[in-house]
């Protein structure tokens, strides 16, 4: 699995939805992604590259496109 | 039927007379106990859904006696119905009694709660009429408060919930006596006008006699989409002329001569 | 059934405690729908904002009042259903105080009253929010269980415990989001008998809620200090495990640490089982002093009272005599 393969999985394990719905998704824009479901991402995201994340960047992964760039300081490149 | 209701009233009567002078020198609530003697009357033989062979029916209608000083008229009732022995009606208030002096709960009594700290049993009756609407259960939760009772924020809190959440199976009944511990409530916070209190907090109000048993029927018996508040204005004392609209009888002492004097003007015996 | 897997402690965690209670929540009711949660306005803080939208039915909000909510609660209990109260901790406790004496204490009404943010972890709002007397205040009270979670997982698992047991239970929630987790794997968790987590030959100490995971950190560094420290969570303060502190007077010292007052809480509640008890070791009580002190944020709050783990293992090292 590529990590791109891997970071889509945890978006659409966690919310139930599409690869495609994934890609452009923001916060809140759909009922699943809340502040409860936002810590169930976290959690998978973590999950999945092994990483521990801090505050500061668990607030700020507000969309999908985000947390890519989030998960470079991670040394995760999604690609 | 009326008549009947009235003969079981003077019996009540008696029966907390009873109650207070074999409570002896501790003394008894023996004021605000009979200030409630109708209205436990008309709930008991007339109003509610209760069973004394099963008080734990699911079926039954809840009272709950928030004031729960004036639990001789409670006994009293209970007493005419059977479920107390004339024995353990003069147990009132003795070393390990069933019969305190605030009621404890008691399922086998049919005591939903106990009670004595004032402005509590409005919230359970709202905690009850909730729960039986989410069980689908057709009872209705009859509290009875006291006007003094009144001056409690916690009533008033649960006062807004019950309309808020347009518990139309629930009544309060508050038996206005005018009086409370310290003097009358003119002198110490009065409440008044109390009905329009419970109107503004969306309860359907209705003033009443609180001696008058057939008026007591005519408004506990009316259906409303909103919880009904029934002030019930009543006599402290209400039946033996020396107690009657005096704050000394809140709490007092029966002497065998004031005893004989009040059981002769009621005009029965044990 | 709540699944206990690897990432959804690590979302209870990141949820902290009351988060971690919210999807718990939502868990138990789908096997119990007598479950019914109960808020004063605090609906998102509790997190119950999502049970609110699944279960309409189970779920009331009785706006900014107390007192009331735990009396219709001890109503809701007696005609059958399990209420989950919901508020502050600081709230919870002593704002309706004289409702938990009578309808949990008194009538042993089956109430959950669940306090959220017990300790100091909202201490930027002032002595107004913080919860540092709540243990003292309820366990003074007869009849009624106290549960507190050392972490997110425990949260969950006290919630379960908080609806299997018969009577009334006040349920403290300690700690902030992202809480450090103690327990990282699922485990066997029993209303009333601690759990040694860590042991050691020297000295016990003895803690509950957030200040377990403190404990255990304390405990490594003064394991490099030559003290060989057991850690024991006392998940449950009423009824106590009069045994595990039993067991503990075998060590030269008991340390208790806590996030709430030195007066009434787990210190003064093992001291109780310590008077009784002729041979024992000294025994010191960690927690917040008998102080209100200025606003701050939740580390800032914890250092000026020395709960944080490098303060804890230099205080048990001062007072420690080999």
């Amino acid at each position: 699995m590529t990590t791109l393969e891997a970071y889509t999985k945890a978006f659409t394990d966690t919310f139930g939805i599409t690869d495609e719905e994934a890609k452009n998704l923001k916060f809140q824009d759909i009922k699943a992604w809340d502040s409860v479901g936002h810590m169930g991402l976290i959690a998978a995201i973590e999950e999945a590259f092994d990483i521990m994340m801090e505050t500061d960047d668990i607030v700020d992964l507000s969309s999908f496109d985000k947390g890519k760039e989030i998960l470079k300081k991670y040394d995760v490149e999604i690609d | 039927m009326i008549d009947d209701l009235n003969k079981i009233a003077a019996k009540m009567r008696v029966d907390m007379l009873n109650m207070a002078y074999s409570a002896g020198k501790s003394g008894a609530h023996i004021g605000p106990a009979l200030s409630l003697t109708e209205i436990m009357t008309a709930l008991y033989f007339s109003v509610m859904n209760f069973n004394p062979q099963n008080p734990g029916d699911d079926c039954r209608d809840r009272l709950i006696l928030s004031k729960g000083h004036g639990v001789m008229a409670q006994y009293a009732a209970m007493k005419q119905l059977g479920m107390i022995s004339d024995d353990e009606l003069l147990s009132f208030k003795h070393n390990n009694t069933k019969l305190y002096a605030h009621p404890s709960m008691n399922s086998e009594m049919g005591i939903e709660f106990s009670s004595g700290s004032l402005g509590q049993g409005l919230s359970l009756g709202v905690g009850c009429a909730l729960a039986l609407k989410l069980k689908k259960n057709n009872s209705r939760v009859y509290v009875i408060l006291g006007d003094g009772e009144c001056n409690e924020g916690s009533v008033w809190e649960a006062a807004m919930l019950a309309s808020f959440q347009k518990l139309n199976n629930l009544t309060v009944i508050i038996d206005k006596n005018n009086i409370q511990y310290d003097d009358f409530t003119e002198n110490v916070l009065s409440m008044n006008p109390l009905d329009k209190k419970w109107e503004s907090f969306g309860f359907d109000t209705e003033i009443v006699n609180g001696h008058n048993i057939e008026q007591l029927l005519q408004v506990l018996n009316k259906k409303s989409e909103k919880p009904t508040a029934i002030v019930a204005e009543t006599v402290k004392g209400k039946g033996v002329s020396f107690m009657e609209n005096n704050p000394q009888w809140h709490n007092g002492i029966l002497s065998k001569e004031l005893f004989d004097t009040a059981i002769n003007e009621i005009g029965g015996v044990l | 059934m709540i699944q206990i897997t690897p990432q959804n402690i690590r979302m209870w965690s990141l949820l902290g405690s009351c988060g971690a209670f919210g999807a718990a929540a939502e868990s138990v009711v789908q096997e119990n729908s007598n479950i019914v949660m109960l808020t004063a306005d605090l609906c998102s803080f509790a997190g119950l904002s999502r049970f609110s939208k699944m279960y309409p039915d189970n779920f009331f909000n009785v706006g900014i009042a107390e007192q009331n909510m735990v009396g219709v609660a001890g109503g809701m209990a007696k005609e059958g259903l399990i209420p989950f109260v919901t508020t502050y901790a600081t709230f919870a406790s002593m704002r309706a105080l004289d409702q938990i004496k009578v309808n949990m204490g008194y009538m042993k009404l089956p109430v959950k009253l669940v306090g959220m943010t017990a300790g100091l972890s909202v201490g930027i709002l002032g002595a107004t929010h913080i919860s540092i007397e709540d243990i003292a205040a309820i366990r003074s009270i007869p009849n009624i269980c106290i549960l507190s979670p050392a972490d997110s997982l425990e949260t969950v698992k006290c919630v379960e415990a908080a609806v299997q047991i018969a009577g009334p239970v006040y349920l403290r929630l300690s700690g902030s989001m992202n809480n450090p987790p103690v327990y990282k794997a699922d485990y066997d968790f029993v209303a009333g008998k601690a759990i040694t987590l860590k042991d050691g030959e020297d000295i016990t100490i003895i803690a509950t809620g957030t200040m377990v995971h403190n404990s255990l950190r304390a405990a490594k560094l003064l394991e490099e200090k030559g003290i060989s420290a057991k850690v024991v969570n006392m998940h449950t303060l009423k009824p106590l495990d009069v045994d595990a502190v039993k067991s503990a007077c075998s060590s030269k010292m008991i340390i208790t640490v806590e996030e709430h007052s030195v007066i009434g809480g787990l210190g003064g509640a093992v001291a109780e089982v310590l008077a009784g008890i002729e041979k024992k070791p000294e025994h010191l009580i960690i927690g917040v002093s008998d102080s209100y002190k200025p606003a701050g944020e939740y580390k800032y709050l914890l250092e000026q009272y020395g709960l944080l783990p490098e303060q804890i293992a230099e205080k048990i090292e001062q007072n420690y005599k080999k």
